[in-house]
């Protein structure tokens, strides 16, 4: 088969929910050796579409051509043996069996008895892994893998069933810079030994790195097929969002106030974060950049009082007793941490709950709780942070990623601490709604208090941050004037843990 | 905003909620175990005259107090995402504990008071080896299961104590057995015992963060709740209701027995789950606690009424729990989609 031939062809592709409709007559042509990305906001009806394609859900309408002969998945297995592979952000390996058994998990290589045979395993699996440069002994446990690694790994797993179509649904969002780089090149490589590769994404730099062709959905409808890199990033976030995005970010000059944090020595005792020293003023932006485990996330936990640390910490003059949310909450800190789901929400609680979790010592006197003081505070909030809900009754696993983000931070944001402490804050969220999280943030700013933001993204760092500290193997290594840095210097410090040689300042912003 | 659209939002809103008023009752996870109950009673009251009669409906409510009381208690440590396997062995050890210092001579109100501080003491204790030992609650008090137990045995060597003709049980003889008018007062004490629990689920900063802790934990304690501290109060508050529910049975026997029932647990835990507070936490309350006691109390009397031997009320009672737990999760998940459909 040649190149550029036409692997699937997906027609008409429609598919309804129960008062929703997710796909409607989507048409989708895959090739051979083509990376195809596959973009729009969250609930655009992209993972759907990849559901569909990987068996993992049926169409109501439509039909699937895969070389030319209509085919029907009615289930993974179906979509695996015509060499179709799905690696989604949720990971699938099974974390108590190692790396090898989890690569040729359900085709173990057997001996003459029936029984595995593990010198051959271990021979395979290492191969596999070597083809892709991933340096993991075939015999560790995936539990004690980093979450890169367990990606890596599940990438080798694909490639090693002779997939002939790779699907990549938002497979970089828990990746650090770094390993999304290492992925994307892998990917490049797979593509030109003939592999198809269909990749769900909303970051721009993925998409113009790998791909030559995008599909853009919106609503469940089909927007357009472009070119890429012909078309340019902004016209495609143009028709992702249905609408101009002047200045994605929103930059706007704040004056910096009096100092509001000090930060001296601050360390976690398992030496994830080695003591590390700044400041920040009221008013100020600071970004935190670093690779996963570079202690930028740790400084977050750190300073909300997540985890164990030493060091001082002063607001406004004052120590704050490390170690405990209630006193770094007390202090004047708002932390919000990267992972929403297991650390944020209460997934099964209404809207109104939620927001309330933040306000349980303002809303109650002697124990007791003024629901309507809540009921007030809680609509307020929704209006101010723009939440979507028809009703704060709803449980807050209804609403979207970026809607529950925006109810996490305006708990935090409403109690209006000195300083917010936000880790990932637009992690998995759509553009439109990053827009927005910008902007609150920013407001935050304005009033006056101080914002660390922690984020894996470099663009969105550089694109609202006034100082960027960068974090490598634990140790803060530099803290940056955003305007005067760039994507390139940056990244250099977060891998290499120091500037390019000889260091050349660059002047202007990101492009 | 305009005046007018401010206008017909709030209509809207208005109507939203007089509309979840309305489906609010079918909505609830009780809802069908309220249902059972009128179908299962109507049934009943056909087949079995005897049931619909005020005395016999008044008969289900007494015999069941015992396991409302500490079915209120548990169902405060499975909104946490706990379970307390104790709850009928502690109840036996405060029995027992009553039984001997009511024969030491303790007047009613001391011996009273004595034992509610018993309940919430072994209460505490599981409390504190769960929230500051950080032992698993299902060690912790599976282990205490078997500890209050034999505490209850080795206090009177296994033999009961009759405390009928002591002059201090009188009052507590009279305030379980009681009437008033034609409701017992065992039954004003158990609503009023619902509403107190119910409120404070409700209607408190710690009723609240009993919620959060069962939804997510971590959560909670990023958000200045403390965690430990609740947690250890909410074993308490089971201690507590357990020390309660020793005074009603003993108020029944009219002695202080250190065997403890087998099926009391089963039965507790049963109900809480058929009023749809759910294993994994975070979601349920006391209303529907009232309503699985009572599913299973009917449902029990209605088989003593048919002549079916006791053997088959496990049976029973075990199917019932699970399939009300299975429709539940159905209901559940239907509403779920439906409500992430419209958003």
């Amino acid at each position: 088969m040649r190149r550029g031939d036409v692997f699937i062809e997906m027609k008409g592709i429609s598919k309804r929910f129960p008062g929703v409709r997710a796909l409607d007559s989507v048409d989708l042509t895959l090739r051979t050796g083509e990376v195809h990305a596959l973009t729009g906001e969250n609930g655009s009806g992209k993972s759907t579409l990849a559901r569909v394609l990987a068996g993992l859900t049926h169409s109501d309408g439509g039909q699937i051509l895969l070389d030319g002969q209509p085919v029907q998945f009615q289930n993974p297995a179906d979509a695996i043996a015509r060499g179709i592979v799905m690696i989604s952000q949720e990971l699938t390996l099974a974390p108590t069996l190692t790396v090898a058994e989890n690569i040729f998990l359900g085709r173990l290589p057997r001996n003459r008895l029936g029984l595995v045979d593990l010198p051959r395993l271990q021979r395979e699996a290492t191969a596999a892994l070597e083809r892709l440069n991933v340096h993991v002994p075939p015999q560790t446990r995936v539990s004690d893998l980093t979450v890169e690694l367990r990606q890596e790994v599940e990438i080798a797993r694909a490639l090693s069933t002779g997939a002939r179509l790779i699907i990549l649904d938002e497979a970089t969002s828990s990746l650090s810079e770094a390993a999304t780089t290492r992925l994307l090149s892998l990917i490049a490589k797979e593509r030109d030994k003939g592999t198809a590769v269909l990749m769900i994404t909303h970051r721009m730099p993925e998409i113009y790195a790998v791909s030559s062709v995008a599909t853009v959905l919106r609503d469940g409808l089909l927007v357009a097929e472009v070119p890429l890199p012909a078309t340019g990033a902004g016209e495609l976030v143009r028709l992702m969002v249905g609408r101009e995005i002047g200045d994605f970010y929103g930059k706007r000059p704040i004056e910096p106030g009096a100092t509001v944090l000090e930060v001296e020595g601050l360390s976690t005792p398992d030496g994830a974060l080695q003591p590390a020293s700044f400041s920040l003023r009221q008013g100020e932006i600071l970004g935190v950049a670093g690779l996963v485990g570079s202690g930028k996330a740790e400084l977050g936990q750190a300073l909300g009082g997540a985890i164990p640390s030493h060091g001082k910490v002063r607001i406004k003059g004052k120590p704050v007793a490390l170690g405990d949310p209630r006193r770094a909450i007390a202090a004047g800190i708002g932390f919000v941490p990267d992972d929403r789901k297991g650390a944020a929400l209460m997934l099964v609680r209404s809207v109104r709950e939620n927001f309330a979790l933040g306000w349980l010592d303002r809303l109650s006197r002697y124990g007791l709780l003024n629901t309507r003081a809540e009921a007030r505070d809680v609509g307020a909030a929704m209006k101010d942070y723009g939440v979507a809900a028809s009703s704060p009754a709803v449980p807050i696993s209804t609403l979207s990623g970026g809607n529950q983000q925006k109810v996490v931070l305006g708990r935090s944001f409403t109690r209006a601490p000195s300083v917010l402490v936000l880790s990932e804050p637009t992690r998995g969220i759509d553009v439109g709604a990053k827009a927005e999280i910008y902007r609150l943030l920013q407001d935050a700013a304005a009033a006056g208090a101080g914002v660390i933001m922690i984020s894996s993204e470099l663009p969105e760092l550089l694109g609202v941050a006034d100082r960027i500290a960068v974090f490598f193997q634990g140790e803060l290594r530099g803290i940056f004037d955003a305007a005067a840095s760039d994507e390139e210097m940056l990244a250099h410090v977060a891998v290499a843990g120091q500037l390019p040689d000889p260091p050349q300042p660059k002047d202007g912003g990101p492009a | 905003m305009s005046a007018e659209d401010a206008h017909n939002s709030r209509a809207a809103d208005r109507f939203a909620h007089r509309q979840s008023a309305l489906t609010r009752l079918t909505h609830a996870p009780w809802f069908g175990a309220l249902l059972s109950i009128l179908l299962v009673g109507l049934f009943l009251a056909f087949t079995q005259p005897v049931f619909a009669t005020w005395a016999n409906v008044m008969n289900i409510i007494k015999s069941n107090s015992v396991v409302f009381v500490l079915a209120l208690g548990a169902t405060y440590v499975i909104i946490a995402g706990a379970i307390d396997l104790s709850v009928a062995s502690l109840a036996a050890a405060c029995s027992m504990v009553y039984g001997l210092i009511l024969v030491a001579g303790f007047s009613t109100v001391p011996a009273i008071v004595t034992i509610l501080l018993l309940g919430a003491f072994l209460g505490a204790i599981n409390g504190f080896l769960i929230s500051y030992v950080r032992i698993s609650f299902l060690v912790v008090t599976l282990g205490t299961l078997s500890i209050y137990q034999s505490f209850a045995l080795i206090l009177n060597s296994g033999t009961s104590i009759s405390v009928y003709s002591n002059p201090a049980f009188k009052p507590l003889y009279a305030f379980v057995n009681g009437s008033l008018g034609p409701f017992p007062v065992i039954l004003i004490f158990d609503l009023v015992l619902l509403l107190i629990m119910g409120g404070i689920l409700r209607y408190s900063a710690f009723g609240r963060a009993v919620y959060a802790i069962g939804s997510n934990r971590e959560a909670a304690r990023l958000n200045g709740i403390n965690v430990p501290l609740v947690v250890m109060a909410i074993f308490i508050i089971a201690g507590l209701t357990a020390g309660l529910g020793s005074l009603v049975q003993i108020g029944r026997l009219t002695s202080a027995s250190a065997d403890v029932d087998p099926t009391i647990l089963m039965t507790v835990l049963a109900a809480v789950l058929i009023g749809g507070t759910a294993f994994t936490g975070g979601e349920g309350g006391v209303f529907g606690t009232m309503v699985g006691v009572l599913f299973l109390g009917v449902v029990q009397n209605g088989l003593t009424l048919s002549g079916v031997s006791s053997f088959w009320q496990g049976m029973v009672s075990g199917l019932i729990l699970i399939a009300a737990v299975w429709i539940g999760g159905l209901r559940q998940l239907s509403r779920r989609r439906k409500q992430a459909d419209r958003t």
